[in-house]
Protein backbone atom coordinates (compact mmCIF):
# COMPACT_ATOMS: atom_id res chain seq x y z
CA UNK A 1 0.00 0.00 0.00
CA UNK A 2 2.56 2.25 0.67
CA UNK A 3 4.32 3.92 -2.01
CA UNK A 4 7.70 4.81 -1.23
CA UNK A 5 8.83 7.14 -4.53
CA UNK A 6 6.31 9.22 -4.11
CA UNK A 7 6.72 9.89 -0.43
CA UNK A 8 10.28 10.45 -0.73
CA UNK A 9 9.95 13.32 -3.37
CA UNK A 10 7.41 14.89 -1.04
CA UNK A 11 10.15 15.15 1.66
CA UNK A 12 12.59 16.33 -0.41
CA UNK A 13 9.87 19.02 -0.78
CA UNK A 14 9.13 19.39 2.14
CA UNK A 15 12.51 20.27 3.36
CA UNK A 16 13.11 22.86 0.47
CA UNK A 17 10.04 24.46 1.62
CA UNK A 18 11.19 24.93 5.23
CA UNK A 19 14.01 26.59 3.64
CA UNK A 20 11.73 28.60 1.31
CA UNK A 21 9.17 30.14 3.80
CA UNK A 22 6.83 31.24 0.78
CA UNK A 23 6.39 27.97 -0.86
CA UNK A 24 4.93 26.61 2.32
CA UNK A 25 1.16 27.81 0.75
CA UNK A 26 2.23 26.17 -2.34
CA UNK A 27 3.10 22.90 -1.06
CA UNK A 28 0.18 22.84 0.91
CA UNK A 29 -1.46 22.13 -2.25
CA UNK A 30 0.79 19.82 -3.72
CA UNK A 31 0.36 17.96 -0.74
CA UNK A 32 -3.33 16.84 -0.81
CA UNK A 33 -2.81 13.92 -1.46
CA UNK A 34 -3.38 10.02 0.09
CA UNK A 35 0.08 9.11 -0.14
CA UNK A 36 0.86 12.34 1.68
CA UNK A 37 -1.32 12.22 4.18
CA UNK A 38 0.56 10.76 7.05
CA UNK A 39 3.90 12.45 6.12
CA UNK A 40 3.21 16.16 7.07
CA UNK A 41 6.21 17.53 9.12
CA UNK A 42 5.54 19.24 12.15
CA UNK A 43 6.54 22.79 11.92
CA UNK A 44 4.81 23.83 8.53
CA UNK A 45 1.37 25.65 9.30
CA UNK A 46 -1.21 22.79 8.58
CA UNK A 47 -1.28 19.33 8.49
CA UNK A 48 -3.24 18.41 5.04
CA UNK A 49 -5.88 16.05 6.41
CA UNK A 50 -9.48 16.66 6.44
CA UNK A 51 -10.18 15.46 9.71
CA UNK A 52 -11.53 16.47 13.23
CA UNK A 53 -12.07 14.24 16.23
CA UNK A 54 -14.44 13.33 18.89
CA UNK A 55 -13.24 10.83 21.73
CA UNK A 56 -15.75 9.68 23.51
CA UNK A 57 -15.81 7.10 26.53
CA UNK A 58 -17.91 4.30 27.34
CA UNK A 59 -21.33 5.44 28.67
CA UNK A 60 -24.25 2.72 29.44
CA UNK A 61 -25.04 -0.68 28.14
CA UNK A 62 -29.54 -1.07 27.56
CA UNK A 63 -31.12 -3.67 25.13
CA UNK A 64 -32.57 -0.44 23.69
CA UNK A 65 -32.16 1.60 19.97
CA UNK A 66 -33.84 4.51 19.53
CA UNK A 67 -33.35 3.84 15.45
CA UNK A 68 -34.21 1.08 15.15
CA UNK A 69 -36.86 0.39 17.89
CA UNK A 70 -37.80 3.92 18.75
CA UNK A 71 -40.54 3.60 21.82
CA UNK A 72 -39.83 0.02 22.35
CA UNK A 73 -36.93 -0.31 25.44
CA UNK A 74 -35.76 -3.98 25.86
CA UNK A 75 -36.37 -5.01 22.22
CA UNK A 76 -33.12 -5.19 21.15
CA UNK A 77 -29.74 -7.09 21.21
CA UNK A 78 -27.22 -5.19 24.23
CA UNK A 79 -25.54 -1.93 22.64
CA UNK A 80 -23.07 -0.07 24.30
CA UNK A 81 -23.39 3.73 24.22
CA UNK A 82 -21.02 6.20 23.76
CA UNK A 83 -21.19 10.39 23.86
CA UNK A 84 -24.76 11.54 25.11
CA UNK A 85 -25.20 9.61 28.72
CA UNK A 86 -28.79 9.72 28.38
CA UNK A 87 -29.84 7.83 25.15
CA UNK A 88 -32.19 4.71 25.82
CA UNK A 89 -35.11 3.69 23.46
CA UNK A 90 -37.77 6.70 23.62
CA UNK A 91 -34.63 9.17 23.13
CA UNK A 92 -35.08 12.06 20.83
CA UNK A 93 -33.10 14.87 19.61
CA UNK A 94 -33.92 17.72 22.55
CA UNK A 95 -33.28 14.80 24.85
CA UNK A 96 -29.21 14.76 23.11
CA UNK A 97 -29.41 18.61 22.97
CA UNK A 98 -29.35 18.85 26.75
CA UNK A 99 -27.42 15.91 27.92
CA UNK A 100 -24.21 15.90 29.13
CA UNK A 101 -21.74 13.55 27.45
CA UNK A 102 -18.63 11.63 27.63
CA UNK A 103 -17.20 13.28 24.61
CA UNK A 104 -14.58 15.41 23.89
CA UNK A 105 -14.89 17.73 23.00
CA UNK A 106 -18.05 18.02 25.35
CA UNK A 107 -20.03 19.99 23.01
CA UNK A 108 -20.69 16.93 21.36
CA UNK A 109 -23.85 15.10 22.81
CA UNK A 110 -24.60 12.88 19.82
CA UNK A 111 -25.03 9.40 20.48
CA UNK A 112 -23.11 6.86 19.30
CA UNK A 113 -23.85 3.19 20.10
CA UNK A 114 -22.44 -0.10 18.84
CA UNK A 115 -23.78 -3.99 20.07
CA UNK A 116 -21.49 -4.73 23.21
CA UNK A 117 -18.68 -7.35 22.62
CA UNK A 118 -18.47 -10.28 24.89
CA UNK A 119 -15.68 -12.06 25.69
CA UNK A 120 -16.04 -15.93 27.47
CA UNK A 121 -20.05 -13.82 27.73
CA UNK A 122 -18.70 -11.28 30.04
CA UNK A 123 -18.96 -7.71 28.47
CA UNK A 124 -16.16 -5.78 27.49
CA UNK A 125 -16.18 -2.11 26.48
CA UNK A 126 -13.57 -0.52 24.03
CA UNK A 127 -10.63 1.38 26.37
CA UNK A 128 -10.32 4.23 23.43
CA UNK A 129 -13.26 5.22 21.48
CA UNK A 130 -12.93 7.46 18.51
CA UNK A 131 -15.02 9.15 15.72
CA UNK A 132 -13.35 10.84 13.18
CA UNK A 133 -15.03 13.01 10.54
CA UNK A 134 -13.07 13.00 7.31
CA UNK A 135 -13.14 15.03 3.92
CA UNK A 136 -12.09 11.69 2.25
CA UNK A 137 -13.33 8.58 -0.10
CA UNK A 138 -14.41 11.33 -2.55
CA UNK A 139 -12.91 13.91 -5.39
CA UNK A 140 -11.23 16.94 -4.16
CA UNK A 141 -13.75 19.22 -5.33
CA UNK A 142 -16.23 17.20 -3.65
CA UNK A 143 -14.63 17.32 -0.31
CA UNK A 144 -14.44 21.30 -0.72
CA UNK A 145 -17.93 21.48 -0.86
CA UNK A 146 -18.85 19.37 2.05
CA UNK A 147 -21.95 20.24 3.98
CA UNK A 148 -22.40 20.08 7.66
CA UNK A 149 -24.19 16.96 8.81
CA UNK A 150 -27.58 17.58 9.69
CA UNK A 151 -28.87 18.23 13.26
CA UNK A 152 -30.93 14.95 13.98
CA UNK A 153 -29.97 12.85 11.39
CA UNK A 154 -29.58 9.49 11.97
CA UNK A 155 -27.37 7.10 10.20
CA UNK A 156 -26.88 3.48 10.83
CA UNK A 157 -23.60 1.69 9.32
CA UNK A 158 -22.33 -2.53 8.92
CA UNK A 159 -25.25 -5.15 8.58
CA UNK A 160 -26.21 -6.28 11.60
CA UNK A 161 -27.87 -8.83 9.79
CA UNK A 162 -24.39 -9.89 7.71
CA UNK A 163 -24.53 -14.27 7.38
CA UNK A 164 -21.20 -14.05 6.41
CA UNK A 165 -17.74 -12.11 5.45
CA UNK A 166 -19.13 -11.39 1.78
CA UNK A 167 -22.31 -9.09 3.12
CA UNK A 168 -20.07 -7.18 5.73
CA UNK A 169 -18.00 -4.16 5.84
CA UNK A 170 -16.91 -4.72 9.08
CA UNK A 171 -12.86 -4.40 9.88
CA UNK A 172 -11.41 -6.11 12.66
CA UNK A 173 -7.49 -5.36 13.39
CA UNK A 174 -4.36 -5.42 16.15
CA UNK A 175 -3.52 -1.96 17.34
CA UNK A 176 0.36 -1.87 17.79
CA UNK A 177 0.57 -5.43 15.39
CA UNK A 178 0.29 -3.97 12.03
CA UNK A 179 1.22 -7.04 10.59
CA UNK A 180 -1.90 -9.58 11.47
CA UNK A 181 -3.49 -9.11 8.52
CA UNK A 182 -7.42 -7.26 9.20
CA UNK A 183 -10.50 -9.50 8.78
CA UNK A 184 -14.26 -8.68 8.48
CA UNK A 185 -14.44 -11.13 11.49
CA UNK A 186 -12.57 -11.23 14.99
CA UNK A 187 -8.26 -12.13 14.59
CA UNK A 188 -6.09 -12.94 17.02
CA UNK A 189 -4.15 -10.14 18.45
CA UNK A 190 -0.60 -11.07 20.11
CA UNK A 191 0.04 -10.37 23.95
CA UNK A 192 -0.11 -6.97 24.64
CA UNK A 193 -2.10 -5.71 21.82
CA UNK A 194 -5.76 -4.26 21.63
CA UNK A 195 -7.74 -6.12 19.18
CA UNK A 196 -9.51 -2.87 17.14
CA UNK A 197 -12.93 -2.31 14.92
CA UNK A 198 -13.03 0.10 12.00
CA UNK A 199 -16.42 0.99 10.77
CA UNK A 200 -16.92 4.04 7.96
CA UNK A 201 -20.67 4.98 8.01
CA UNK A 202 -21.89 6.29 4.36
CA UNK A 203 -20.98 10.00 3.50
CA UNK A 204 -23.76 10.63 0.64
CA UNK A 205 -27.35 12.49 1.79
CA UNK A 206 -30.33 12.84 0.03
CA UNK A 207 -30.69 16.76 1.30
CA UNK A 208 -33.72 15.72 2.60
CA UNK A 209 -34.90 13.03 5.78
CA UNK A 210 -33.27 12.44 8.90
CA UNK A 211 -33.99 8.68 8.67
CA UNK A 212 -35.71 6.77 6.51
CA UNK A 213 -38.30 3.62 6.85
CA UNK A 214 -35.52 1.29 6.58
CA UNK A 215 -33.10 3.47 8.64
CA UNK A 216 -30.58 3.65 5.46
CA UNK A 217 -31.76 4.77 2.20
CA UNK A 218 -31.43 8.56 3.35
CA UNK A 219 -27.19 7.94 3.15
CA UNK A 220 -25.61 6.04 0.53
CA UNK A 221 -21.55 5.54 0.07
CA UNK A 222 -19.54 7.15 -2.92
CA UNK A 223 -19.61 5.65 -6.42
CA UNK A 224 -16.61 6.67 -7.84
CA UNK A 225 -15.06 9.16 -5.38
CA UNK A 226 -18.31 11.17 -6.14
CA UNK A 227 -21.91 11.43 -4.00
CA UNK A 228 -24.19 10.01 -6.54
CA UNK A 229 -27.57 12.21 -8.22
CA UNK A 230 -30.04 10.11 -5.50
CA UNK A 231 -27.81 11.36 -2.61
CA UNK A 232 -25.76 14.77 -3.98
CA UNK A 233 -24.93 16.49 -0.52
CA UNK A 234 -21.82 15.24 0.24
CA UNK A 235 -20.55 15.57 4.42
CA UNK A 236 -18.24 14.32 6.50
CA UNK A 237 -17.46 10.61 6.61
CA UNK A 238 -17.61 9.59 9.87
CA UNK A 239 -15.21 6.78 10.88
CA UNK A 240 -15.69 4.80 13.96
CA UNK A 241 -12.41 3.23 15.80
CA UNK A 242 -12.88 1.31 18.25
CA UNK A 243 -10.01 -0.01 20.79
CA UNK A 244 -10.88 -3.23 23.04
CA UNK A 245 -8.50 -4.14 26.17
CA UNK A 246 -8.82 -7.74 24.74
CA UNK A 247 -6.70 -10.12 22.34
CA UNK A 248 -5.77 -13.99 22.20
CA UNK A 249 -7.96 -16.90 20.64
CA UNK A 250 -11.06 -15.24 18.70
CA UNK A 251 -13.10 -17.85 20.16
CA UNK A 252 -13.84 -16.27 23.09
CA UNK A 253 -15.43 -13.19 21.32
CA UNK A 254 -19.11 -12.80 19.96
CA UNK A 255 -20.72 -9.86 19.58
CA UNK A 256 -24.64 -8.98 21.11
CA UNK A 257 -25.61 -9.27 17.39
CA UNK A 258 -23.31 -12.12 16.05
CA UNK A 259 -20.26 -12.96 14.86
CA UNK A 260 -17.77 -10.12 14.14
CA UNK A 261 -18.66 -9.47 10.99
CA UNK A 262 -21.91 -8.20 11.79
CA UNK A 263 -20.89 -5.24 13.93
CA UNK A 264 -22.90 -1.98 13.05
CA UNK A 265 -22.86 1.38 14.57
CA UNK A 266 -25.61 4.35 15.10
CA UNK A 267 -25.03 7.77 15.24
CA UNK A 268 -27.75 10.27 15.84
CA UNK A 269 -26.18 13.30 15.24
CA UNK A 270 -27.03 15.95 18.50
CA UNK A 271 -23.68 18.37 17.26
CA UNK A 272 -24.78 21.94 17.86
CA UNK A 273 -25.38 23.18 14.61
CA UNK A 274 -22.10 26.58 14.44
CA UNK A 275 -19.85 23.94 15.76
CA UNK A 276 -20.57 21.02 13.52
CA UNK A 277 -20.51 24.18 10.52
CA UNK A 278 -17.26 25.70 11.95
CA UNK A 279 -15.05 22.59 11.85
CA UNK A 280 -16.34 21.48 8.25
CA UNK A 281 -15.37 25.08 7.18
CA UNK A 282 -12.23 25.20 9.23
CA UNK A 283 -10.67 21.82 8.63
CA UNK A 284 -13.15 19.66 6.60
CA UNK A 285 -13.31 22.05 3.40
CA UNK A 286 -9.84 23.38 3.19
CA UNK A 287 -8.26 19.77 3.83
CA UNK A 288 -7.05 20.57 7.15
CA UNK A 289 -6.42 18.53 10.56
CA UNK A 290 -7.85 20.16 13.00
CA UNK A 291 -8.04 18.76 17.64
CA UNK A 292 -10.94 18.19 19.96
CA UNK A 293 -11.20 22.00 19.78
CA UNK A 294 -12.12 22.30 16.10
CA UNK A 295 -8.99 23.92 15.54
CA UNK A 296 -6.11 23.26 13.24
CA UNK A 297 -3.40 21.16 14.83
CA UNK B 1 -0.47 10.17 13.00
CA UNK B 2 -0.54 6.42 13.74
CA UNK B 3 -3.97 6.47 13.06
CA UNK B 4 -4.46 8.15 9.88
CA UNK B 5 -1.46 6.50 8.59
CA UNK B 6 -3.73 3.29 9.11
CA UNK B 7 -6.62 4.39 8.34
CA UNK B 8 -5.71 5.79 5.33
CA UNK B 9 -4.73 2.32 4.03
CA UNK B 10 -7.41 1.06 4.53
CA UNK B 11 -9.88 3.45 2.52
CA UNK B 12 -9.75 2.23 -0.51
CA UNK B 13 -10.96 -1.16 0.50
CA UNK B 14 -13.44 -0.15 2.89
CA UNK B 15 -14.92 1.97 -0.22
CA UNK B 16 -14.92 -0.69 -2.59
CA UNK B 17 -16.21 -2.89 -0.44
CA UNK B 18 -19.01 -0.88 0.73
CA UNK B 19 -20.27 0.53 -2.34
CA UNK B 20 -21.37 -2.71 -2.93
CA UNK B 21 -22.92 -3.65 -0.42
CA UNK B 22 -25.27 -0.65 -0.21
CA UNK B 23 -26.20 -0.13 -4.06
CA UNK B 24 -29.37 -1.71 -3.97
CA UNK B 25 -30.62 -0.39 -0.80
CA UNK B 26 -29.93 3.09 -1.40
CA UNK B 27 -30.84 3.46 -5.14
CA UNK B 28 -34.05 2.73 -4.10
CA UNK B 29 -36.58 5.55 -4.28
CA UNK B 30 -38.05 6.52 -1.15
CA UNK B 31 -41.37 5.52 -0.74
CA UNK B 32 -44.97 8.06 -0.69
CA UNK B 33 -45.16 7.63 2.98
CA UNK B 34 -41.40 8.06 3.69
CA UNK B 35 -42.46 10.56 6.36
CA UNK B 36 -44.02 8.58 8.60
CA UNK B 37 -41.87 6.05 9.66
CA UNK B 38 -38.87 8.21 9.26
CA UNK B 39 -39.85 10.91 11.52
CA UNK B 40 -40.70 8.81 14.55
CA UNK B 41 -39.09 10.00 17.03
CA UNK B 42 -41.00 13.58 18.22
CA UNK B 43 -43.81 12.01 18.03
CA UNK B 44 -43.14 8.72 19.68
CA UNK B 45 -44.23 9.70 22.86
CA UNK B 46 -46.97 7.84 24.84
CA UNK B 47 -50.38 10.19 24.79
CA UNK B 48 -49.90 11.63 21.33
CA UNK B 49 -52.56 13.60 19.64
CA UNK B 50 -52.15 12.41 15.93
CA UNK B 51 -54.48 12.31 13.66
CA UNK B 52 -56.38 8.72 13.75
CA UNK B 53 -54.84 6.92 11.24
CA UNK B 54 -51.20 7.77 11.12
CA UNK B 55 -48.87 4.99 12.05
CA UNK B 56 -45.76 5.90 14.13
CA UNK B 57 -42.01 4.54 14.44
CA UNK B 58 -42.89 2.88 17.32
CA UNK B 59 -45.58 0.91 15.47
CA UNK B 60 -43.64 0.25 12.46
CA UNK B 61 -40.99 -0.91 14.31
CA UNK B 62 -42.73 -3.35 16.59
CA UNK B 63 -44.63 -4.57 14.03
CA UNK B 64 -41.70 -5.79 12.02
CA UNK B 65 -40.12 -7.30 15.37
CA UNK B 66 -43.42 -8.78 16.40
CA UNK B 67 -44.17 -10.65 13.07
CA UNK B 68 -40.36 -11.81 12.80
CA UNK B 69 -40.75 -12.99 16.55
CA UNK B 70 -43.53 -15.24 15.81
CA UNK B 71 -42.41 -16.29 12.42
CA UNK B 72 -39.61 -17.78 15.01
CA UNK B 73 -41.95 -19.29 17.14
CA UNK B 74 -44.22 -21.25 14.92
CA UNK B 75 -41.29 -23.75 13.63
CA UNK B 76 -40.93 -24.63 17.10
CA UNK B 77 -44.57 -24.87 17.84
CA UNK B 78 -45.12 -26.83 14.95
CA UNK B 79 -43.31 -29.51 15.38
CA UNK B 80 -44.88 -30.67 18.83
CA UNK B 81 -47.30 -32.92 17.89
CA UNK B 82 -45.16 -34.92 15.81
CA UNK B 83 -42.69 -35.35 18.87
CA UNK B 84 -44.51 -35.84 21.86
CA UNK B 85 -47.96 -37.48 22.81
CA UNK B 86 -48.24 -35.40 25.72
CA UNK B 87 -51.69 -33.54 25.73
CA UNK B 88 -51.58 -30.75 28.11
CA UNK B 89 -48.31 -29.88 25.62
CA UNK B 90 -50.00 -30.33 22.45
CA UNK B 91 -52.94 -28.46 23.82
CA UNK B 92 -50.67 -25.40 24.67
CA UNK B 93 -48.74 -25.50 21.32
CA UNK B 94 -51.27 -25.38 19.79
CA UNK B 95 -53.49 -22.62 21.68
CA UNK B 96 -50.14 -20.46 21.47
CA UNK B 97 -50.14 -21.50 17.87
CA UNK B 98 -53.24 -19.89 16.40
CA UNK B 99 -52.69 -17.16 18.55
CA UNK B 100 -49.96 -15.87 16.70
CA UNK B 101 -50.97 -16.83 13.27
CA UNK B 102 -54.35 -14.60 13.79
CA UNK B 103 -51.86 -11.72 15.09
CA UNK B 104 -49.36 -12.29 12.36
CA UNK B 105 -52.42 -11.81 9.89
CA UNK B 106 -53.55 -8.94 11.46
CA UNK B 107 -49.80 -7.48 11.72
CA UNK B 108 -48.81 -8.41 8.31
CA UNK B 109 -52.47 -6.53 7.17
CA UNK B 110 -51.51 -3.13 8.87
CA UNK B 111 -47.70 -3.18 7.91
CA UNK B 112 -48.70 -3.41 4.35
CA UNK B 113 -50.78 -0.30 5.17
CA UNK B 114 -48.05 1.16 6.71
CA UNK B 115 -46.11 1.76 3.97
CA UNK B 116 -42.77 0.59 5.30
CA UNK B 117 -40.69 -1.68 3.50
CA UNK B 118 -42.11 -5.21 2.81
CA UNK B 119 -38.80 -6.59 4.04
CA UNK B 120 -38.10 -8.59 6.95
CA UNK B 121 -35.37 -6.17 9.07
CA UNK B 122 -34.68 -9.06 11.51
CA UNK B 123 -34.32 -11.23 8.59
CA UNK B 124 -31.62 -14.19 10.06
CA UNK B 125 -30.94 -11.99 13.03
CA UNK B 126 -30.92 -13.44 16.64
CA UNK B 127 -33.02 -11.08 19.06
CA UNK B 128 -34.39 -11.94 22.46
CA UNK B 129 -37.09 -13.74 22.53
CA UNK B 130 -36.49 -15.16 19.03
CA UNK B 131 -35.85 -19.17 18.40
CA UNK B 132 -32.95 -19.73 16.79
CA UNK B 133 -32.15 -21.88 14.19
CA UNK B 134 -29.15 -24.06 16.73
CA UNK B 135 -32.40 -24.12 19.13
CA UNK B 136 -35.05 -25.38 16.37
CA UNK B 137 -32.54 -28.42 15.59
CA UNK B 138 -31.91 -29.27 19.55
CA UNK B 139 -35.83 -29.11 19.43
CA UNK B 140 -35.93 -31.80 16.32
CA UNK B 141 -33.75 -33.88 18.12
CA UNK B 142 -34.39 -33.71 21.43
CA UNK B 143 -35.79 -36.53 23.51
CA UNK B 144 -39.40 -35.92 24.63
CA UNK B 145 -38.11 -35.06 28.62
CA UNK B 146 -36.07 -32.51 26.71
CA UNK B 147 -37.97 -31.19 24.60
CA UNK B 148 -40.95 -30.65 27.32
CA UNK B 149 -37.70 -28.53 29.14
CA UNK B 150 -36.36 -27.01 25.74
CA UNK B 151 -39.72 -26.07 24.56
CA UNK B 152 -40.51 -24.37 28.13
CA UNK B 153 -37.49 -22.33 28.44
CA UNK B 154 -37.77 -20.97 24.36
CA UNK B 155 -41.49 -20.18 24.97
CA UNK B 156 -41.02 -18.11 28.57
CA UNK B 157 -38.47 -16.23 26.79
CA UNK B 158 -40.69 -15.52 23.84
CA UNK B 159 -43.82 -15.01 25.54
CA UNK B 160 -42.19 -12.74 28.55
CA UNK B 161 -40.02 -10.62 25.30
CA UNK B 162 -43.12 -10.22 23.32
CA UNK B 163 -45.56 -9.12 26.42
CA UNK B 164 -42.96 -6.40 26.96
CA UNK B 165 -42.78 -5.07 23.71
CA UNK B 166 -45.92 -5.06 23.27
CA UNK B 167 -46.14 -3.14 26.57
CA UNK B 168 -44.38 -0.36 25.02
CA UNK B 169 -46.34 -0.21 22.05
CA UNK B 170 -49.53 0.45 23.78
CA UNK B 171 -47.78 3.22 25.79
CA UNK B 172 -45.62 5.27 22.63
CA UNK B 173 -47.60 3.66 19.67
CA UNK B 174 -50.04 5.87 18.03
CA UNK B 175 -51.75 3.90 15.56
CA UNK B 176 -55.41 2.65 17.24
CA UNK B 177 -55.20 -0.21 15.19
CA UNK B 178 -51.43 -1.32 16.14
CA UNK B 179 -51.99 -0.57 19.83
CA UNK B 180 -55.10 -2.53 19.97
CA UNK B 181 -53.25 -5.75 18.65
CA UNK B 182 -50.61 -4.89 21.20
CA UNK B 183 -53.31 -5.36 23.83
CA UNK B 184 -54.07 -8.55 22.58
CA UNK B 185 -50.94 -9.90 22.21
CA UNK B 186 -50.09 -8.35 25.55
CA UNK B 187 -53.70 -10.27 26.76
CA UNK B 188 -53.12 -13.51 25.27
CA UNK B 189 -49.58 -13.62 25.90
CA UNK B 190 -49.52 -13.21 29.73
CA UNK B 191 -53.02 -15.77 29.70
CA UNK B 192 -50.10 -18.38 28.03
CA UNK B 193 -47.83 -17.30 30.47
CA UNK B 194 -50.05 -18.68 33.18
CA UNK B 195 -51.00 -21.90 31.16
CA UNK B 196 -47.29 -22.56 31.23
CA UNK B 197 -46.23 -22.27 34.37
CA UNK B 198 -48.96 -24.53 35.56
CA UNK B 199 -47.19 -26.91 33.03
CA UNK B 200 -43.90 -26.55 33.90
CA UNK B 201 -43.35 -23.95 37.28
CA UNK B 202 -41.01 -21.28 36.38
CA UNK B 203 -37.39 -21.32 38.58
CA UNK B 204 -38.29 -20.20 42.14
CA UNK B 205 -35.84 -17.45 41.53
CA UNK B 206 -36.68 -16.33 38.43
CA UNK B 207 -40.80 -15.33 39.36
CA UNK B 208 -43.51 -15.39 36.51
CA UNK B 209 -41.87 -11.87 34.61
Amino acid sequence: MERAVPRAGIRRRLRLATAIGALLTLLGTYAVSTTARADAAPGINAIRVAEFPADCGFSHRLPDDPIIFPGLPGASHMHSFFGSTVTNAHTTLPDLLNSTTTCNPGVDTSSYWVPTLYRNNVPVEPAIVTFYYLGEGVLSDVVARTEPLPQGLRIVAGNALATGPENSIARWSCLHAGHVPPSKNFVNCPAGTMLESYLDFPQCWNGRDLDSPDHKSHMAYPVNQACPASHPVPVPKLRQVLRYPVNGDPSQFRLASGPGYTMHGDFFNAWPVAEMARRVNDCIRPVIKCGHDGRPL
Amino acid sequence: MRTTAASSALVAVALLVSGCAHAGPAARPPTATTGNAASPAGTAGPGGTRGAAAFNGTDVAWLQLHVAMAERLLPALDLVPARTTDPAWRRLAAQVAATHRADLTRARGLLAGSGAPATNPHEGHDMPGMVTAEQLAELRSASVAALHRLLAQHLRAHLTQAVRVAAAEQRSGAHPAVTALAAAVVRNGTAALARLDRLDPPPASAGAR
